[in-house]
C-alpha cells in the first residue's frame, strides 16, 4: 500500500458520493443523500491518512507541488463541505460541490502533474509553508461553496420568480443566507493565511513583505472583491442576484490567483 | 468644503475607489512591470510609448495609484470617523425603547403574561438575563418598566478595529516606501564589506551551498559577522528564511555566484594514435604552459559557463550558471598559433577545434574551479513592524465583526391589575439565528418559571 493507492481509493469515494448525489437530485429520496454524505465523509478520512502518509513519506508539508496542493485543496473543500452541510443542511448543493471536488482530483491526477515527492526548495523550507497555505486553502474552499450555492441562487431565484413557489427545503432565501455565511468564514480564513501569513513570511524568505507580485495582486484583488461583497451587503443592503455576482466573480478570482497566476503570469511566487 | 466632506464619509465612494483600485491592479498584472522604457517601445510599439506616458508600466508605484490609494484612506478615515460617535451612543449610552410599536417591528420578538407584580417579573427576567452575561439598563415608571439587555458591544466595533488596522498598514506601507532602504551587497569569502547608512560592517566568513543527494540545492547559507569598532561583535549562519537582525537591519541570503573572471581549468591532452599518452594541465585564464615532452604551450583564453551561440553568431553566456561549461584553448609553436577552438566539459566529442597544423593532440575540459560569491541583501524596513500591528488589528477587527455580534434585547414589562404583560425584541448586529434561538430560551424560561 502507498500513497498514490489511497489518494485513487478517496478519488473513488468522492465518485461514488456524487453519485449518489445526483441519484438524490433526481429521485429526491432524501437517504440517498445521506449515503452520498457517508462516502464524502470515508473519502475524507481515507484522504486524510493519504495526506499524513505523504507527510511522513516527503518528510515536508503535503502541498509543495501543484498535485499535492490540488489533493490538499480538494481536502480542504470537502472538509469545509461536511462543515457547511451538518450546520445548514444544503443536501442539494451536494452533487454540484462533489463536481468541484471531482475536478479537482482529476486534474491533481491528471499525468500533467508530476507525482513524485521532491525536496524542498530552500524558500520553501520554513513552517510558515504549513501556516500560509493550510489556511489560505480552507479559506477558498468556502469560498467555493459560497460560489456553488450563488450558481444555485440565481437558478432558483428565477424559478421561484416565476411562480414556482420554493419546492424544496433549501430555498432562494436559504441559498442567499449559507452563500454569505460561507464567505463570512472564508474571509477571515483567507485574510490570515493569504494576505497576513504570506506578508510574514515574504518578509522573511525574500525581504520584503509585499512586492505586487502577480500572485500578491491577485490575492489582494480576490480579497478586494470578496470585502465588496461584505461592503454593498452590509452597508448598503444588497442581497439575492447582485451579491451572488460578486460572489461568483470572487471565487473565480480566488481560482484565477490559484492557477491562472502560475501558468500564465509569471514571478516570484513560482512553487504552486 | 461640507459637501467633499460628505463625498468622503460615503460608503458609495468607498465601492467605487475600490472597484478601480481592482480594476488599476489587475491591469497592473496585465502588463510586465518596472522594464525600461526603451523595452516597452520595441515590444508594444506606438502603444508602448502610451505605456510609459501614463506610468502603466511601473504602475503600483505610479503618482495616479499612489493618489488613489490616498483617496482611499481618506474615506476610509472618514466614513469610520463621521460614523463613530453614533456607534458609540449606540454602545454605551443604549436609549430604552417605550412604545411597544418599535418593538413589534423588530424580527425577533415575542410576548407573554405573568401571573406576578411587575417587581417579581422583573427581578426573575433580570436574573435570567444577568445569568447569559446580559448587561442591564431599566428605567421604572409607574406601572410600567423598560428594559436594555446587552452583551458583545466590542462587536459593533468590529469594522472600525479592522479600518483601522487597514489605515495602519497603509501608514507602514508609507513608511517603508519612504524611510525603506535595500542594497544587494556581494561579498567573496573574507570580505569585509561597510553598510551603507550604518555604523558596522559585515563580513563573509564562509560560503555554502549545500545539495540533496539527487544534487539539488538544499540550502545556500553564509557565515556572517558583524564588526563594529574592528570587533567582532556576533555571528550568524544566515540561510532562505532565516535572516540575520542586527540595529534595525535585516541581511537575507539573496543570491549567489561564481567569479567566472578568476577560473581556474583542468584539460587533459590525448593522443588519438597513441592510447597511452596522457598530459593533465590545472592553469588559471591567461596562463601559458608547457605542454611535457611537447613542442608546444597550451593556454585557456576565456572561460564560459552557460555556452551558447548567439544571433550574431557570437560565444557568450546564457547564465551565470554553470549549465554548459566551455574554454577556449590555444596552443602555441613559438610565435605561431597552431591550435585554436572551444571543448566543452560536458560534451568532450563536441570539440571545436581548428588547427592550422596537423595535429594528433585532443584537448578535454576535464574540471574547472572557480570562487563563489554571495550576495547579502541589506534592509533596512522601518514600515515592517508598523505593518504587523495593524495584520493584527486587522484580524482582531475582523474577529469582532464576523464571530462576536453584539446582541441586544429590548423589553417593556407593564402591570394590569397585578398581571405583568412582557413584550420583547432582539437585534443582532449578525447571526441573528443564534439570537434568536437564545432569545426563545430567555423566553421559555420566564414562561415556565413559577
Amino acid at each position: 500500500m502507498n500513497e498514490s493507492l489511497l489518494f485513487y481509493a478517496t478519488f473513488i469515494l468522492y465518485i461514488i458520493s456524487a453519485f449518489y448525489y445526483f441519484t438524490f437530485l433526481f429521485s429526491k429520496r432524501e437517504n440517498l443523500a445521506r449515503i452520498g454524505f457517508s462516502f464524502a465523509f470515508v473519502g475524507l478520512f481515507i484522504h486524510t491518512i493519504a495526506l499524513v502518509w505523504r507527510t511522513f513519506e516527503s518528510g515536508h508539508a503535503p502541498f509543495t507541488n501543484m498535485y499535492e496542493s490540488l489533493s490538499f485543496f480538494a481536502w480542504s473543500s470537502i472538509l469545509a463541505y461536511i462543515i457547511i452541510e451538518f450546520k445548514y443542511k444544503i443536501r442539494k448543493a451536494g452533487p454540484y460541490f462533489m463536481l468541484i471536488v471531482i475536478a479537482l482530483m482529476a486534474l491533481a491526477s491528471s499525468p500533467l502533474m508530476p507525482k513524485e515527492a521532491t525536496p524542498l526548495v530552500p524558500a520553501l523550507q520554513s513552517y510558515w509553508l504549513w501556516l500560509h497555505v493550510s489556511v489560505t486553502l480552507l479559506g477558498e474552499a468556502f469560498f467555493a461553496i459560497a460560489f456553488i450555492t450563488s450558481i444555485m441562487y440565481l437558478t432558483a431565484d428565477s424559478r421561484e420568480k416565476k411562480g414556482g413557489a420554493a419546492k424544496s427545503k433549501l430555498s432562494a432565501e436559504k441559498l442567499d443566507s449559507v452563500s454569505y455565511r460561507c464567505i463570512a468564514v472564508g474571509f477571515p480564513l483567507f485574510t490570515l493565511g493569504g494576505l497576513v501569513f504570506g506578508m510574514v513570511w515574504a518578509f522573511k524568505a525574500w525581504g520584503r513583505y509585499w512586492s505586487w507580485d502577480p500572485k500578491e495582486t491577485w490575492s489582494l484583488i480576490t480579497w478586494f472583491v470578496f470585502a465588496l461583497y461584505l461592503h454593498t451587503r452590509i452597508v448598503m443592503g444588497w442581497k439575492g442576484r447582485r451579491s451572488a455576482y460578486v460572489a461568483i466573480i470572487g471565487f473565480l478570482a480566488a481560482l484565477f490567483t490559484y492557477f491562472g497566476v502560475n501558468y500564465i503570469l509569471s514571478g516570484l511566487h513560482s512553487y504552486a | 468644503m461640507k459637501s467633499l466632506l460628505k463625498l468622503f464619509s460615503s460608503v458609495k465612494l468607498a465601492i467605487v475607489l475600490l472597484i478601480i483600485i481592482t480594476s488599476a491592479s489587475f491591469v497592473g498584472t496585465l502588463i510586465p512591470q518596472q522594464r525600461s522604457p526603451s523595452e516597452y517601445v520595441a515590444q508594444f510599439g506606438q502603444l508602448g510609448n502610451l505605456l510609459n506616458r501614463f506610468q502603466l508600466t511601473n504602475l503600483y508605484q505610479s503618482s495616479w495609484f499612489i493618489s488613489l490609494l490616498f483617496l482611499f484612506v481618506l474615506n476610509i478615515l472618514i466614513c469610520t470617523l463621521t460614523r463613530f460617535p453614533a456607534k458609540f451612543r449606540k454602545a454605551f449610552q443604549p436609549k430604552l425603547i417605550k412604545d411597544k410599536k418599535n418593538i413589534l417591528v423588530l424580527k425577533i420578538k415575542d410576548s407573554l403574561g405573568k401571573n406576578w407584580d411587575l417587581a417579581k417579573t422583573k427581578k426573575e427576567l433580570k436574573k435570567e438575563l444577568s445569568s447569559r452575561h446580559y448587561r442591564l439598563k431599566e428605567e421604572v415608571e409607574e406601572n410600567k418598566a423598560f428594559l436594555s439587555a446587552r452583551k458583545r458591544t466590542l462587536g459593533l466595533f468590529g469594522a472600525d478595529v479592522v479600518h483601522l488596522g487597514l489605515l495602519i498598514i497603509l501608514a507602514g506601507g508609507i513608511i517603508s516606501g519612504l524611510g525603506g532602504f535595500r542594497k544587494n551587497l556581494t561579498f567573496s569569502e573574507g570580505n569585509v564589506l561597510d553598510i551603507p547608512n550604518a555604523e558596522f560592517k559585515l563580513r563573509l566568513d564562509k560560503f555554502e551551498t549545500e545539495y540533496y543527494p539527487d544534487g539539488n540545492v538544499r540550502d545556500w547559507k553564509s557565515t556572517l559577522t558583524v564588526i563594529e569598532n574592528e570587533k567582532p561583535i556576533l555571528s550568524k549562519i544566515i540561510e532562505v528564511n532565516h535572516p540575520l537582525s542586527y540595529k534595525g537591519f535585516v541581511f537575507y541570503q539573496s543570491s549567489y555566484g561564481w567569479n567566472w573572471a578568476n577560473t581556474s581549468v583542468e584539460i587533459w591532452v590525448k593522443k588519438r594514435k597513441d592510447p597511452s599518452f596522457l598530459r593533465k594541465i590545472e592553469m588559471n585564464l591567461g596562463a601559458r604552459v608547457k605542454l611535457e615532452g611537447e613542442n608546444i604551450h597550451i593556454s585557456a583564453i576565456h572561460f564560459i559557463p552557460d555556452f551558447i551561440i548567439n544571433e550574431r553568431s557570437e560565444a557568450t553566456s546564457r547564465s551565470l550558471q554553470p549549465n554548459n561549461p566551455a574554454a577556449f584553448i590555444e596552443g602555441w609553436e613559438g610565435d605561431e598559433k597552431v591550435i585554436s577552438g572551444w571543448i566543452f566539459a560536458k560534451f568532450p566529442d563536441f570539440a571545436r577545434i581548428h588547427s592550422e597544423k596537423e595535429t594528433d593532440l585532443s584537448f578535454e575540459l576535464k574540471s574547472f574551479k572557480a570562487g563563489q560569491f554571495s550576495v547579502i541583501e541589506a534592509a533596512k524596513d522601518p514600515g515592517a513592524n508598523i505593518i504587523w500591528v495593524g495584520c493584527t488589528f486587522l484580524m482582531i477587527g475582523l474577529a469582532l465583526a464576523f464571530y462576536w455580534p453584539s446582541r441586544e434585547i429590548k423589553i417593556i414589562l407593564e402591570e394590569i391589575q397585578g398581571k405583568t404583560g412582557v413584550i420583547a425584541g432582539g437585534i443582532a448586529s449578525k447571526n441573528r439565528e443564534a439570537l434568536q434561538a437564545e432569545f426563545d430560551k430567555i423566553m421559555s424560561s420566564l414562561r415556565r418559571s413559577k
